[in-house]
């Protein structure tokens, strides 16, 4: 597996304290990315660990899992190494660890992997493809079959939107995606630009004007709420 | 009552004026008073008995003493004519290259600035007649000896004084009579003295009754009454028993006075114990407010002069039974809530928490781990001290009475002679001689006859080392010991045992207080480990480098740089890596079982303590370049943390690597720090923010269900950032109006800004950001 970066962090990738693996490497360009060192596939900065190793250390470091924590994977974009993340996830199962993972939805393995992924996060930046493009360089159409598949199929799905300004802060695309998936057992989160990681790009920063208020996030929230939709803050 | 005189607001202004004024001393003769006195009149004792004459001489100090009264003081008493102006580290001219230990016991007579009264003949006189006592000669003679085993610190030891705690339990509610009733007719000099040393405590209480009867002639109401209440009080007490809260801290102080001033100049680290149970059964229904408003008078009396010099002066709350019950009570509050409000650099607090403190008692911390500046509490766990003690030959009935003294040395109230920081173990010195065959990098000077060891044989060779060093330190730090037995504690005796069997406290030949046993403050676990994992990486990977290492070493790496980048790059203690955590575990644990085996001058064994009260700092300059990478005179690891810099992946990691440390041996204490980033607390009110650091500091560290064995028991945080602490150096008037900003350093607190530069920067770098990443 490619490990960037790897800490704990408490109830933000998952319930409880968590030991977060970021991966290498992203199938995505969002412009607004705080950690665009994670986006090449390969990078003098992250680390080849094989697999059992991770695995190991997942294990040694049970007593850090308090409070409903566990092991969480996020990016870069975790599963371009699906193999690898399938592996791993059904070990720590076996060891009863908690496992979480953080992705795009843009593979179409993720129903394969969600099936050993007790909380899974996936974000959507923009239900409308046109735009979606134009801002993260990919399609998003497998994030949204998989958000619908899996908001029917699991009994647990937290989304994440990150709120930008000019991009994405008109509710009704979201309503419409919503209105198409099981929102039972679905919580979604925004997560409010700003502007961390822009001194970690080496190439230009293309996003000027970003920043949301807190009357675009309550409008956009009681938008959905009218529809029923719970919002969660991590 | 003082509140039929005084609201509690009232009082508490009276003592913030007070605690002004004592800052504004920057002066402290008294010790010398002392000194001087001792050493006028001790010929002319020569008929008694060592033991009696302490005690006659403490009488006549006590007769001659000059006593003074503030207006604003509710309370008689002070500790400021037995403390000099002496402790390095809030010294601003204290240079890490020029510490010298505190061996030199002659040394204090450098601290007096001659003026008009106090001469520099009369200092000097006074000098050459106290280093012609038995004592001086003594201790001269045992550092001597050692020398060059102690001059760049493969061991250090001294003298212990202070670092105990006294309980004055039974003679605040009895009343000083009741222990003179018990002894007066008792045969020995013991018995006798101790009687002596009472009756000058009662002749102390005498003269402030008679200023206190002056002042309050003097002065208009309602200050008339505030000293006559306190005359009518020292009428009473300490020699009856106290009947209320006023009358308990009224009869405590003065019997601290006697304790300090006995053993003056500076016995540092004097401790109160579990200061809310102590004065719980006085409060009589009194509010929290007016609880907390007399105890911070209290707290004003450890404060001595312009920087607070009697440092260490630890007072712990909370804590279990031995059936597990919590024993927290409304004093505790109120008492947190005095701290809280005064924030002053001493006595310093302690918490010990096990599995059933309160919600309620986490809540109320909150307060003091987030208020920018103020003061933070010590952390230890109940439960995990229970079991280390336990199996240490304490009783069980005498396990709630567990306190700290000093810094975080662990101690049963009143049954406890630790002698806590009588000898100091290096071990990267020690592994620098065993690489070197006996030479120092610093200095290239011959320290010691050992052999030169073989990079493949070089843990063998430095268990080995340490063994022989153990034992030279013990035999040294045993000296000390016997050479301070000569100095007699008769006052400090009568709380220690010796009420019941009449023997000092500081005797070497028979066991006066129940425990007793030596401190060895070990030092640099995780640098050593850190190079056996360095050593093994170049072994297995670079053999052929392997003989470029010395002098790499020798170079501080200089001409060396590829193979120091090689070196650094090896694993590190502090990142969850199982081998080498599980080498700095080994290191302690042998370490550990090495010094137990050392016996001080009463047959008890030394107590591995792991703790390095900023001589990580001191000692790491006497330490040439490590293979781990650690350039030559950098300071050491702190107590049990990994060296600085060293763990990168955040406080989870940092935690199971501590994990691996066996708290089960370190029956002495030991010392871990954490800086923490005030922003990984999302709560929004400090007693949400108290639930919060319970759940994501102290539960995982020291209740953690996985944990097999004993669980870690002692922790102190800084919750701040490097970067606010430099805003505070920079703009002290815009981030410290008051002109106080408290830190902990070590176990002890400090105003950061009354600390020396070289200190400062120390406890800016061990913030060390990147080891406790939680987000």
């Amino acid at each position: 597996m490619r490990i960037l970066q790897k800490g704990f962090n408490y109830s933000q990738d998952g319930p409880g304290n968590r030991l977060v693996y970021h991966l290498q490497g992203c199938n995505f360009r969002c412009r607004w990315c705080s950690n665009p060192e994670s986006m090449p596939i390969d990078s003098d900065a992250a680390k080849n660990v094989p697999d059992d190793e991770v695995v190991d250390e997942i294990n040694r470091s049970r007593m850090m899992f308090f409070d409903g924590g566990g092991v969480t994977f996020t990016g870069g974009e975790p599963t371009l190494q699906a193999d690898s993340l399938l592996y791993i996830l059904k070990e720590a199962k076996k060891l009863g660890v908690s496992t979480a993972v953080e992705t795009n939805g843009s593979s179409p393995r993720l129903p394969e992997l969600s099936e050993y992924v007790d909380y899974l996060i996936v974000d959507i930046k923009q239900p409308d493809d046109g735009i979606h493009k134009k801002y993260v360089g990919h399609s998003n159409k497998t994030t949204v079959e998989n958000l619908i598949r899996l908001s029917k199929d699991r009994d647990q799905l937290h989304v994440r939107i990150p709120m930008i300004n000019h991009v994405n802060t008109d509710p009704e695309p979201f309503a419409e995606l919503f209105s198409k998936m099981d929102m039972t057992n679905t919580v979604v989160e925004i997560l409010a630009y700003h502007e961390y990681g822009k001194c970690k790009w080496t190439e230009d920063y293309t996003i000027t004007d970003g920043f949301v208020t807190d009357g675009q996030i309550r409008a956009f929230r009681e938008r959905l709420e009218k529809d029923s939709i719970k919002f969660v803050s991590t | 009552m003082i509140f039929d005189i005084y609201s509690p607001e009232t009082v508490t202004e009276k003592a913030k004026t007070l605690f002004k004024h004592e800052r504004a001393k920057k002066r402290l003769d008294g010790w010398f008073i002392a000194k001087e006195k001792e050493l006028e009149i001790y010929d002319s004792l020569s008929e008694y008995d060592e033991e009696v004459k302490k005690a006659l001489i403490l009488k006549e100090i006590v007769k001659d003493i000059p006593l003074e009264l503030d207006d604003n003081q509710i309370f008689a008493g002070t500790q400021d004519d037995s403390f000099a102006r002496s402790y390095a580290l809030i010294n601003p001219s204290f240079k890490v290259e020029e510490f010298a230990g505190y061996c030199d016991p002659a040394a204090v007579f450098g601290d007096i600035v001659p003026n008009d009264e106090f001469t520099e003949e009369r200092i000097q006189r006074a000098k050459a007649e106290f280093s012609k006592t038995e004592y001086a000669q003594k201790l001269s003679a045992v550092y001597s000896k050692s020398e060059s085993y102690t001059k760049e610190v493969i061991y250090f030891f001294e003298q212990v004084t202070g670092h105990l705690i006294a309980d004055f339990r039974f003679a605040l509610r009895h009343g000083l009579k009741a222990l003179i009733d018990e002894m007066k007719d008792k045969e020995g000099n013991g018995f006798k003295a101790f009687v002596i040393a009472l009756e000058a405590a009662c002749d102390l209480a005498a003269r402030y009754e008679k200023l206190a009867r002056e002042k309050a002639e003097t002065l208009p109401e309602p200050q008339k009454s505030q000293f006559t209440l306190m005359a009518d009080t020292l009428k009473k007490v300490p020699y009856n028993g106290a009947e209320n809260l006023y009358e308990a801290i009224q009869s405590f102080l003065l019997m601290w006075q006697m304790m300090c001033l006995e053993q003056a100049p500076n016995p540092f680290a004097f401790s109160v114990g579990n200061a809310d149970r102590i004065f719980e059964p006085y409060r009589n229904g009194l509010s929290r407010d007016e609880t907390a408003a007399l105890l911070k008078h209290f707290l004003v009396f450890f404060n001595v002069a312009d920087r607070s010099w009697a440092i260490s002066q630890n007072i712990i709350v909370s804590g279990r039974d031995v059936d597990g019950n919590d024993l927290t009570n409304p004093t505790t509050y109120a008492l947190l809530d005095a701290y809280y409000d005064m924030n002053l650099s001493q006595p310093i607090l302690s918490v010990k928490f096990h599995k059933n403190t309160p919600e309620k008692l986490y809540r109320e911390l909150g307060r003091f781990f987030f208020s920018p500046g103020v003061l933070t509490p010590s952390m230890f766990n109940d439960d995990a001290l229970f079991e280390t003690l336990g199996s240490h030959g304490i009783d069980k009935e005498d396990l709630p009475d567990i306190s700290i003294a000093g810094c975080q040395e662990p101690l049963i109230m009143g049954k406890d002679n630790a002698n806590t920081t009588n000898s100091w173990f290096n071990l990267p010195k020690i592994l620098e001689i065993t690489l070197t065959g006996g030479y120092s990098l610093i200095t290239g000077e011959k320290l010691a006859d050992v052999p030169k060891a073989s990079l493949e044989n070089i843990r063998e060779e430095f268990y080995k080392n340490v063994k022989f060093f153990a034992h030279e330190m013990a035999k040294s730090a045993n000296g000390a010991s016997e050479a301070i037995s000569t100095q007699r504690v008769p006052f400090l005796s009568c709380f220690m045992g010796g009420q019941n069997n009449g023997i000092d406290a500081r005797d070497i030949h028979k066991q006066g207080t129940k425990y007793n046993g030596s401190g060895c403050l070990i030092h640099g676990t995780s640098v050593v480990a850190d190079s056996f994992s360095a050593i093994d990486k170049l072994l297995s990977e670079r053999p052929q480098d392997a003989d470029k290492l010395i002098p790499a070493l020798k170079a501080n790496f200089e001409g060396y740089e590829e193979l120091h980048e090689f070196l650094l790059g090896a694993d590190k203690f502090g990142n969850n890596i199982e081998k080498v955590d599980n080498e700095a575990g080994e290191i302690a644990s042998k370490v550990a079982d090495i010094v137990a085996n050392e016996k001080n001058y009463l047959g008890n064994p030394f107590r591995p303590d792991f703790s390095t009260p900023s001589t990580h700092l001191l000692y790491g300059y006497w330490v040439g370049a490590t293979p781990d990478g650690r350039s030559s005179r950098d300071m050491l690891n702190y107590g049990v943390d990994p060296l600085y810099g060293s763990a990168e992946n955040g406080l989870g990691f940092r935690v199971l690597s501590n994990m691996k440390m066996p708290f089960e041996k370190f029956n002495g204490g030991y010392a871990s720090h954490l800086g923490v980033d005030p922003k990984y607390f999302k709560g929004e009110t400090y007693e949400e923010k108290g639930l919060e650091f319970r759940d994501k500091i102290v539960n995982p560290l020291f209740f953690n269900p996985l944990k097999q064995g004993v669980s870690p028991f002692y922790l102190y945080v800084n919750v701040t950032t490097a970067e606010i602490l430099r805003k505070v150096l920079a703009e002290p008037e815009r981030y410290a109006p008051s002109g106080v900003y408290i830190m902990r350093i070590h176990g002890t607190f400090v105003n950061f800004l009354d600390l020396s530069p070289a200190i400062q920067k120390d406890i800016i770098k061990r913030l060390d950001p990147d080891s406790t990443n939680i987000a």
